[in-house]
């Protein structure tokens, strides 16, 4: 089975732990647990009919105490760039950690979520900046690990991306 | 699972492999000839739990976990050769064999020509600082949620401040377009607001009124500012008012008006109404019957005020001339009053039936000793009235000396007192009043000519009563009251045949002669209105002196009534019904038309 490495990218808090647990076990919990390093998590898709097994690189939030290692990147055939609409500062981690990815794997498919839609009223995200990461070529899902909205759909679409991927130039992104 | 000792082993094996259980790693070492890496030593029970006990001696790249697969894979300068500190992996967790998790680090190290690869598992250390990472991480969660709140309050209370102020425009674009001149006063007095109107009305900017305590800041005399505290402290009773001055080059008069401000019990709302233009014409009207001490409206006394005023304006000497009994001080006092000098002395004196040097002494002063009973240095009223007015009353009577020492003092602006060589300046405006013809004074040799061109560069010439016998009844009514408030008596009016009476009497007293006539009234009136009976003898048996062409229209009764009653009266008889009435046939005729009366 074909195997694709894809890691978990974004600002501590926004998700990215709750996103992978609700997509490889369908669980969530409120409680906010901090990742420490890495965890790597396993779960096969369907892309074309073939089989594809994600392994699932969920990193630590970057912060002032952790910066994303480069190395944790290498390998990676596409990686998610996860947002919490709440917090307009995690849109900006989202944008640096993209450069870094860019830098380290080059131009691989990567699919962006604006995480926490369930309190959409209180996102400090909105249309302009959405609209501005539409401009730069960025696929912006809306989600919520916390009721499973668009979370199959980020992981299904960037599986397909990456089984489809011819390379794109870096001058595109 | 039994390792086979490599050569990196110790030759103590059991040595080795206490290290090893006792650091909790597992120990690899890269074989040059196959680029396997092998295990060394005993491996921790937790190895097992993670790779499965079928796992062998050997790593096997393809079952491992991808993390350290990817470890593996990727290049370590060390390893190749180059020095520095053994490489890190940094820490990964994930699944055992067992259902459960495990966090592990890698680390590629070098011995001498050897590749040596330990994995650990991170336990209790790394707890701690997953712990610290999680709290510091909760309390930035915390602390954003916080600033997000006081962001969120922030941009409610600017919006509320914003439409506060939107609000507060509105209410003060009302308030300026509403043209209403308004002061705000806080608890302690001070102005806190002042519309433009307001600022305005008291010609002053809002710098200099905002933050002032109202006493010291507005322009006030000093009585009125008792009535704005009263109204200040009653602010509850809104229909009370008081009319100030407001001072300044263009004097205004307001209507202060204060309310309690709706929102501060403490606070008061100032409302200035400016009345000036009412003033002015209230004060124009009433200087239409009177004008300071003067009372009259008939056409010689409107042309007289208008002439006091006028020669108030300038400092020149001025001369009054009237018959005894016109008024001729109360013009000189009014002149005065409406000269610059007004806030000087103005000082009367009677020239008439005075000795030279008792007038002399009186004029000028003395020093002690210029003559006999001269006990103490004496100035004269000249000095007394230094920038003031001196009120020369009869100077047609003045001995001719001291006409020449007058003559003197209008030339020179100075005086010398008796029994003194050295003169003394002086300042002081002359107005001099006479009732007698000084032109045939002049011609008859009795006044020097030159004083008189000297004091007669500005005239007035007061009319004698029966040459204004409209003035009477407003003069009568007015002397009614000023004697009735000296004597304590309540007298309503004059009885119209009282007044008709009045009216038609030759005055040859003039006012002083009216005056005494209703002093003479109220002391012998008994009811609320003076009747003929009341007055002196010679007016009521004095031959009817006929009246003037020009209407006073008599108070207190229909006008049609009197005439019609007149004409019944009269027995038809028109010029005896005028008489009556005390007006000219003329007159009588061209009522009758008015009044729309049939005289047949």
């Amino acid at each position: 089975m074909m195997q694709k490495k894809v890691c978990m990218l974004g600002g501590f808090a926004v998700g990215k732990t709750s996103l992978v647990r609700r997509f490889v076990s369908n669980v969530f919990s409120d409680h906010y647990h901090t990742t420490i390093g890495v965890t790597v998590e396993k779960k096969s898709v369907t892309v074309d009919d073939r089989d594809v097994m994600l392994v699932l690189w969920d990193l630590y939030g970057e912060d002032e105490f952790q910066r994303v290692r480069d190395s944790y990147l290498r390998g990676s055939s596409g990686y998610i760039l996860v947002m919490d609409g709440t917090r307009r500062a995690t849109l900006d981690t989202a944008l640096a950690l993209q450069q870094t990815a860019l830098r380290t794997v080059g131009a691989v498919p990567f699919i962006s979520i604006i995480n926490k839609a369930d309190v959409r009223s209180e996102w400090e995200i909105d249309e302009r900046a959405i609209e501005q990461l539409r401009e730069r070529g960025w696929t912006v899902l809306f989600g919520s690990a916390k009721h499973g909205q668009g979370v199959e759909e980020l992981f299904v679409t960037l599986a397909t991306q990456i089984v489809h991927a011819a390379p794109i130039p870096r001058d595109c992104l | 699972m039994k390792s086979r000792p490599g050569n990196l082993a110790l030759h103590n094996e059991s040595l080795f492999n206490a290290v090893l259980s006792t650091l909790d790693i597992v120990m690899f070492e890269c074989e040059e000839d196959s680029a396997e890496f092998r295990l060394q030593g005993l491996p921790p029970e937790w190895w097992r739990q993670w790779v499965g006990p079928a796992n062998g001696t050997v790593l096997d790249l393809g079952q491992c976990s991808p993390f350290l697969r990817d470890y593996l894979v990727g290049a370590h300068p060390i390893w190749g050769g180059q020095l520095g500190a053994p490489e890190k992996s940094g820490p990964w967790t994930e699944p055992d064999r067992q259902g459960g998790t495990m966090t592990l680090e890698a680390t590629a190290l070098s011995i001498g020509s050897k590749k040596v690869l330990l994995i650990e598992r991170l336990g209790s250390g790394f707890e701690e600082m997953g712990a610290i990472v999680q709290r510091a991480r909760e309390r930035m969660l915390a602390e954003e949620r916080t600033a997000k709140s006081y962001r969120k309050t922030e941009t409610r209370l600017i919006s509320e401040l914003e439409a506060s102020e939107r609000t507060k425009d509105d209410a003060l674009a009302l308030l300026q377009h509403l043209g209403l001149a308004a002061l705000v006063l806080d608890e302690r007095g001070h102005i806190t607001f002042a519309s433009d109107r307001g600022l305005e009305i008291l010609g002053m900017t809002a710098e200099a009124v905002i933050g002032q305590e109202w006493e010291q800041a507005l322009p006030l005399h000093k009585q009125d500012r008792a009535p704005i505290r009263e109204l200040i402290d009653t602010a509850s009773d809104p229909r009370k008012t008081c009319v100030v001055c407001i001072e300044g080059p263009r004097p205004r008069w307001v209507e202060i008006e204060v309310r309690g401000d709706p929102r501060h019990p403490d606070r008061h709302i100032v409302i200035l109404h400016d009345r000036t233009e009412l003033h002015t014409l209230r004060r124009a009207l009433n200087e239409q019957a009177s004008f300071h001490d003067l009372v009259g409206k008939s056409p010689a006394m409107l042309r007289t005020y208008q002439l006091v005023r006028d020669v108030a304006q300038v400092d020149s000497t001025v001369l009054i001339e009237g018959e005894t009994g016109t008024g001729k001080e109360l013009i000189a006092r009014a002149i005065h009053s409406c000269s610059g000098r007004k806030h000087k002395p103005f000082i009367a004196a009677n020239c008439a039936g005075l000795t030279d040097s008792i007038l002399t002494s009186q004029l000028f002063g003395h020093k002690r000793g210029a003559f006999t009973g001269a006990v103490n240095d004496q100035q004269g009223l000249f000095e007394a009235a230094e920038g003031g007015t001196l009120f020369l009353d009869e100077i047609g009577d003045i001995p001719q000396q001291v006409q020449t020492a007058l003559l003197r003092v209008l030339q020179e602006k100075e005086i010398t007192r008796l029994g003194e060589a050295k003169p003394r300046k002086i300042d002081v405006r002359i107005v001099a009043a006479t009732h007698h013809n000084l032109s045939e004074d002049v011609v008859r040799g009795s006044f020097r000519a030159d004083l008189l061109y000297r004091i007669r560069i500005a005239r007035v010439q007061l009319s004698p009563l029966r040459e204004r016998r409209e003035d009477i009844p407003l003069l009568a009514q007015s002397l009614l009251g000023q004697i009735c408030t000296a004597t304590g008596k309540t007298i309503e009016r004059l009885n119209p045949d009282t007044l008709r009476l009045l009216m038609s009497h030759a005055w040859p007293g003039n006012v002083r002669e009216l005056k005494s006539a209703i002093e003479f009234a109220v002391i012998s009136c008994k009811t609320k209105e003076v009747l003929p009976i009341d007055l002196p003898p010679e007016i009521i048996s004095a031959p009817v002196v006929p009246s003037s062409s020009v209407w006073i229209p008599l108070p207190n009764r229909d006008e049609k009534s009197r005439f019609l009653a007149a004409l019944s009266d009269a027995k038809g008889n028109r010029t005896e019904a005028a008489r009556r009435l005390g007006v000219s046939r003329a007159t009588f005729y061209r009522r009758l038309v008015e009044l729309d009366i049939d005289p047949r």
